[in-house]
């Protein structure tokens, strides 16, 4: 359908929209006409993806008046939300008329690993393997090799690829369509061409690029692949309630025990390396002396192959000097990473816990290990230069001491907003001496920065962005448009409750002094018992942490309540192993289609938490047993809360409600995933009802939290449930009727806004 | 010996008299009860059948407010009229209707039926509305043939043999309750599967499952018994008592059924006796054949012989069988000698408005067009629209072809008792004069 939007002509590509979808949309044409940044919360299952994609796409190929076409930018959290997103997005340009169509251009883009179709590189197992095993095929001097010598190996599809390139840029292009990553490995396969270095090639030509939040964040990455972006881009962070984690996750650094010895086998095989070299080809360590000597790090042009993960810190904040000359030789330059590493090493001998800021750190290295501030800043770039110097392709092998310079280069760059903390041992398992050194950033804001600062607009949306007016000071910007849309429903579909008490009337509550009173743990057992007899198919219950987790399933099989959960439903739990969970994912669901019923136990904060839904009979109810606070007592957290308090004013505690209440949002809305969808929500913790913990819900959970619903006992609870779950069954007219009306017709739209019209 | 066509031609219909008398009959009940009521005074009644708080409902602003039953009940009537009528079933287009059906209701006794959520347990309350079901079933359909299976214990049972009277089926059914172990739906399908591939191409097969359990427990997968029954075209119907639950949505979807959910007793009997009116044919189906069917004399007075069914000497009353002259007690049946199916002629007649319902009457807003003058009374009953009292005028149709007026209890009584438009009949008999 088409509709109007303050003027613009939108096209949307299904027959129906919801109100708030309209209302998604005039917000966001706001902020592009503003040219600022926005921060939308809009519940899942409303079409999010939808609306921002329909008008972004529209309103950079409608309006002619701007010179550069306004590119889109749209950054997700995972390779299968990459996917939806462009199938959404295929769908579109289905529905756009022929002549904008034509002028529309797609395409995701992801690893080597996802996007590679030479079978040899795709044997390897990991992420990084893959990226070594193309290197070794692709890089400059293997090629170059290869030229003289035809036994060389190198990649069929690059090479076929770079012959087209050759003839200039715009004989290797894409014709206009949307591209999926299926697509792009179709395209290179049919064509012989490599699908990544195409995809490389032609995000600077397309309309729409979707890709993940690394590449944008993660300044490592986004130094390689989004340098080129120009200023006029939207830029679309979805799924963004953690979005201040993952800038915090790019600027740390964690450095084990297993990391410095790798790094020490990385440096005694590159001292050999030189040596070899010194024998062998002695010229061209004296050309990268020289290069260096007249100062220049980077070796100018690279080639696109040989482009690798480029500096951990931030563009602005790298220095734009020559290398100091006691690092310019490779051999000193070798030795001074070895004291480094030493340093460290005895660093992790420390028996207790220490908490150090990057200023005492960096004079600590000066004094002890003869290293200065502005050596340690150019480790990483000098690093690059040898490893390109002693053409070096297994890059995977040597990550460690990547991973080394990392941290040098963090460490003495940054004075502010971040800690260095060394643990001797996991808090939780004191017995077991496992050191570790971490560089942590505290500091949201810095990882963003750039994008704030480079893009037109930046645009964050989620589900869950509750309360709205901490995202701004989190991160550090000033948005042109908050809001927080609630979602009309033809039916009240979702059914949250607190319920503060067991049977007994007793309060239950995941708090550290009651948890293991036994008390609680049958209450919540008897909770889960009345449930499982009451709810058909899934049921999804939600522990704050493993270790509780693991805990509250033994008392209950002690106590027989597991045994009497199995007789109305099969017990399922995630673990921390990958394969084992996704197992008990699949037979979860198996049980729910066959009709046995079951019951998933997972963890907040989890893979499962964040990334699977539990839409329909998957999940008919969630049960999030107490609040999901983070480990209070981590000194990272510690260091962050004082942080943020400092240089924000952001309370700790208001800070841990907010971080804790996000979760417990994100859990329980795995249940929900479209309108036509029912379930149950049971925030079971006697914190939830109180106010300060309750108003931090995302609006659309809180405008069908009754106050009926707020103070429950399980006997109460199960009577809800009981009517509620009857009442969903009966059948409904979807489209809503009289004033409730939640889908809107082409007719209906135009309607509406002549009715906004004559208000004004 | 006669042929009878499954199909019939349209001709005057009679309308069932026995279901009128029944329905009367109900109503002098309800009298009474309140009667009894009204004779004690409010704390001396026990209140856990009167449940008079569930008639209250809780508005926006948070006031209480009696829920209006009646106007509720004439939406619902309505609603489901209209329903039925798009579906299929208008005079204008003839869906043709499967009339000779074999039903197997599945009663789910397992351990979520001794549930006290209705009173006094779902599996009382199952069994009671089963029996009601059982009598009306037969009442509309009376050459259709009943089973009855319970599951229980992970096991399904079969009570009954597939059978056309109902008063065996119901004694069969009281006999047997108790409730213990988990529901088994692949099992029940199986079995019920294994009986109905037997039933003649003319008969529509269909289960209707009386569902309390949220869960099944099979042997193996279910999904390919769904499969199975899809492909023996045994239209699968659930009717839950508490929860929508997947496969059983699945199943019905599959198999062409329903499923529905009871919110309360009442609901519940409501959504079974939806059941009762044949479902409309399934295409491959449609083709008419004709079945052998024998319409015995009854037997005059005082004449003594030996029933084939009880296989003992009776006086007076049976049917002969036209073909072998055996005595048989009841109609309709299938004759045990020969094995011809037995029946009446009024029996044929009363499935007959099942092919020809009168057409929903239009709504009518109480105060009509302006310059049209309405009559004030009811061309049924002669009862006028005009509340006393200035009340609100109620709620008003007119048959789309004749345009008389009715009330819609007369409007509910033409549609589900009588089978005719009394103002239709009434413009037919004039003009014939």
């Amino acid at each position: 359908m088409k509709l109007e939007v303050e003027g613009l002509t939108v096209y949307f590509p299904y027959e129906r929209i919801y109100p708030e979808q309209v209302e998604y949309m005039r917000e966001l044409k706001r902020a592009l006409d503003a040219g600022g940044h926005a921060l939308l919360e809009m519940p899942t299952g409303t079409g999010k993806t939808a609306a921002l994609l329909s008008l972004i796409v529209s309103y950079s190929l409608e309006s002619p008046q701007h010179q550069h076409q306004l590119k889109l930018l749209y950054c997700t959290r995972t390779v299968h939300e990459m996917e939806k997103t462009l199938a959404e997005l295929r769908l579109l340009a289905s529905h756009l008329p022929p002549t904008t169509k034509s002028r529309l251009l797609a395409l995701g883009l992801s690893s080597r690993k996802n996007l590679c179709v030479n079978p040899h590189v795709l044997s390897a197992q990991s992420r990084d393997s893959v990226d070594a095993a193309c290197r070794r095929l692709t890089a400059s001097w293997v090629r170059t090799l290869a030229h003289d010598n035809p036994q060389v190996p190198t990649c069929p599809f690059f090479e076929a690829y770079d012959r087209a390139a050759s003839a200039g840029p715009d004989a290797v292009l894409l014709p206009p369509g949307v591209y999926t990553l299926g697509d792009l490995r179709s395209f290179g396969r049919s064509k012989g061409w490599c699908p990544y270095f195409l995809a490389r090639h032609m995000i600077r030509y397309a309309n729409v690029v979707v890709y993940s939040y690394q590449y944008l964040l993660d300044p490592k990455v986004a130094t390689i692949i989004s340098k080129e972006m120009q200023k006029e881009c939207v830029v679309v962070f979805d799924e963004a309630h953690n979005i201040d984690n993952v800038c915090i996750e790019a600027l740390s650094v964690s450095i084990r025990k297993q990391t410095l010895e790798g790094a020490t086998r990385n440096l005694t095989q590159m001292s050999q390396e030189i040596e070899r070299l010194k024998a062998t080809d002695a010229g061209r360590l004296r050309a990268e002396y020289n290069r260096l000597v007249e100062g220049l790090a980077q070796r100018g042009n690279l080639a696109i192959t040989d482009a690798w993960l480029g500096n951990p810190a931030l563009p602005d904040d790298i220095l734009k000097e020559a290398v100091p000359g006691n690092i310019r030789r490779a051999e000193h330059f070798l030795s001074v990473l070895r004291r480094l590493v030493q340093y460290l090493k005895s660093r992790l001998l420390t028996d207790k816990v220490e908490t150090e800021n990057p200023v005492n750190f960096c004079a600590a290295i000066n004094s002890q290990a003869g290293i200065d501030q502005k050596m340690l800043k150019f480790c990483y770039d000098r690093l690059h230069s040898l490893m390109l110097t002693l053409e070096i392709t297994n890059t995977d092998e040597f990550m460690h001491i990547q991973t080394v310079c990392d941290f040098a280069t963090l460490v003495s760059t940054y004075a502010r907003g971040f800690s260095i903390i060394i643990e001797p041992y996991d808090e939780r398992m004191p017995t077991i001496p496992d050191p570790v050194l971490q560089l942590s950033c505290h500091d949201a804001s810095l990882a963003i920065k750039p994008v704030f600062d480079r893009f037109q607009s930046v645009i964050i949306t989620s589900g869950t962005l509750s309360p709205i007016d901490l995202y701004p000071r989190l991160l550090n910007f000033s948005p042109v448009i908050s809001r927080s849309f609630t979602m009309s429903l033809t039916r009240d579909c979702i059914c949250p409750m607190v319920l503060t008490r067991g049977s007994d009337q007793l309060p239950v509550s995941t708090k550290f002094d009651m948890r293991s009173d036994p008390g609680v743990v049958r209450n919540y057992g008897r909770l889960l018992l009345e449930m499982v007899a009451a709810v058909p198919d899934g049921i999804v219950c939600f522990f704050v942490s493993y270790s509780y987790m693991d805990g509250i399933v033994n008392s209950w099989n002690e106590m027989g309540i597991l045994q009497d959960v199995m007789q109305h439903k099969l017990v399922f739990i995630e673990t921390q192993d990958v394969v084992e969970t996704t197992l008990a994912l699949d037979n979860y669901r198996k049980a729910c289609d066959s009709g046995r019923g079951a019951v998933f136990f997972s963890v907040a904060r989890g893979k499962v938490a964040e990334g699977i839904d539990f839409d329909r009979h998957y999940g008919r109810l969630v049960i999030m047993f107490g609040v999901p606070f983070q480990y209070t007592l981590s000194r990272i957290l510690l260091a962050r809360l004082e942080y943020l308090r400092e240089t924000f004013q952001i309370k700790e505690g208001d800070f841990l409600t907010f971080d804790a209440l996000r979760q417990a949002a994100q859990c329980v809305g795995r249940v929900i995933r479209s309108k036509a969808d029912y379930g149950m929500m049971i925030f079971a913790d006697k914190r939830y009802s109180r106010h300060d913990k309750r108003s931090k819900l995302p609006g659309w959970i809180l405008s069908h939290l009754h106050d009926a619903h707020l103070n429950l006992s399980t006997d109460m609870a199960l009577h809800i449930a009981r009517e509620f779950l009857r009442r969903m069954a009966q059948p409904y007219d979807k489209t809503g009727c009289g004033s409730k009306k939640t889908l809107l017709s082409e007719e209906d739209v135009m309607r509406m806004s002549e009715g906004a019209m004559d208000t004004y | 010996m006669y042929g009878a066509r499954v199909a019939f031609q349209p001709s005057a219909a009679t309308a069932s008299s026995s279901k009128e008398k029944k329905r009367r009959g109900e109503d002098d009940d309800d009298e009474e009860d309140d009667n009894e009521g009204k004779g004690t005074e409010a704390w001396e009644r026990a209140y856990a059948d009167e449940r008079s708080w569930e008639d209250l409902q809780e508005d926006e602003s948070g006031l209480l407010r009696p829920i209006d039953t009646k106007t509720l009940v004439h939406a619902q009537y309505r609603k489901r009229l209209l329903l039925r009528s798009s579906t299929g079933g208008s005079a204008a287009s003839r869906i043709q209707k499967g009339l000779i059906r074999y039903l197997y209701i599945v009663i789910d006794l397992s351990r979520a039926a001794s549930e006290t959520d209705y009173r006094p347990s779902r599996m009382a309350v199952v069994a009671r509305q089963a029996e009601a079901f059982i009598r009306e079933f037969f009442d509309q359909n009376p050459l259709s043939h009943v089973g009855l299976v319970t599951m229980k214990d992970g096991l399904a049972h079969r009570l009954t043999e597939i059978g056309g009277s109902p008063e065996a089926q119901i004694k069969a059914l009281m006999g047997k309750l108790e409730c213990c172990g988990e529901a088994s739906l692949q099992n029940a399908l199986e079995l019920v599967h294994g009986y109905l591939s037997q039933i003649p191409s003319y008969g529509h097969r269909e289960v209707l499952i009386l569902s309390s359990a949220l869960n099944t427990c099979d042997p193996g997968d279910v999904m390919e018994t769904v499969q199975r029954c899809k492909k023996a075209k045994i239209r699968c119907s659930v009717i839950g008592l508490s929860a929508e639950v997947f496969i059983c949505k699945h199943l019905c979807e599959e198999t062409g059924g329903t499923y529905t959910v009871a919110l309360n007793e009442s609901h519940f009997k409501e959504l079974l006796l939806e059941h009762a009116p044949p479902p409309p044919a399934i295409a491959e189906y449609a083709a008419a054949n004709l079945i052998k069917m024998g319409f015995p004399q009854r037997g005059a007075e005082g004449v003594v012989s030996i029933c084939s069914c009880h296989k003992e000497a009776k006086v007076g009353g049976g049917y002969t069988c036209p073909r072998c002259k055996v005595r048989v007690c009841e109609l309709p049946t299938e004759c045990r000698t020969c094995g011809l199916t037995l029946v009446s002629s009024p029996h044929l007649a009363r499935s007959y408005h099942h092919l020809f319902p009168v057409a929903p009457f239009d709504e009518v807003s109480p105060h009509g067009r302006p310059g049209q003058r309405l009559p004030t009374t009811c061309f049924g009953c002669q009862q006028s629209f005009v509340g006393q009292g200035g009340a609100q005028p109620s709620l008003r149709t007119s048959c789309p072809k004749c345009n008389q007026f009715f009330c819609i209890d007369c409007d509910i009584y033409i549609h589900e008792s009588l089978h005719n438009c009394p103002g239709c009949e009434s413009q037919r008999n004039s003009s014939v004069l």
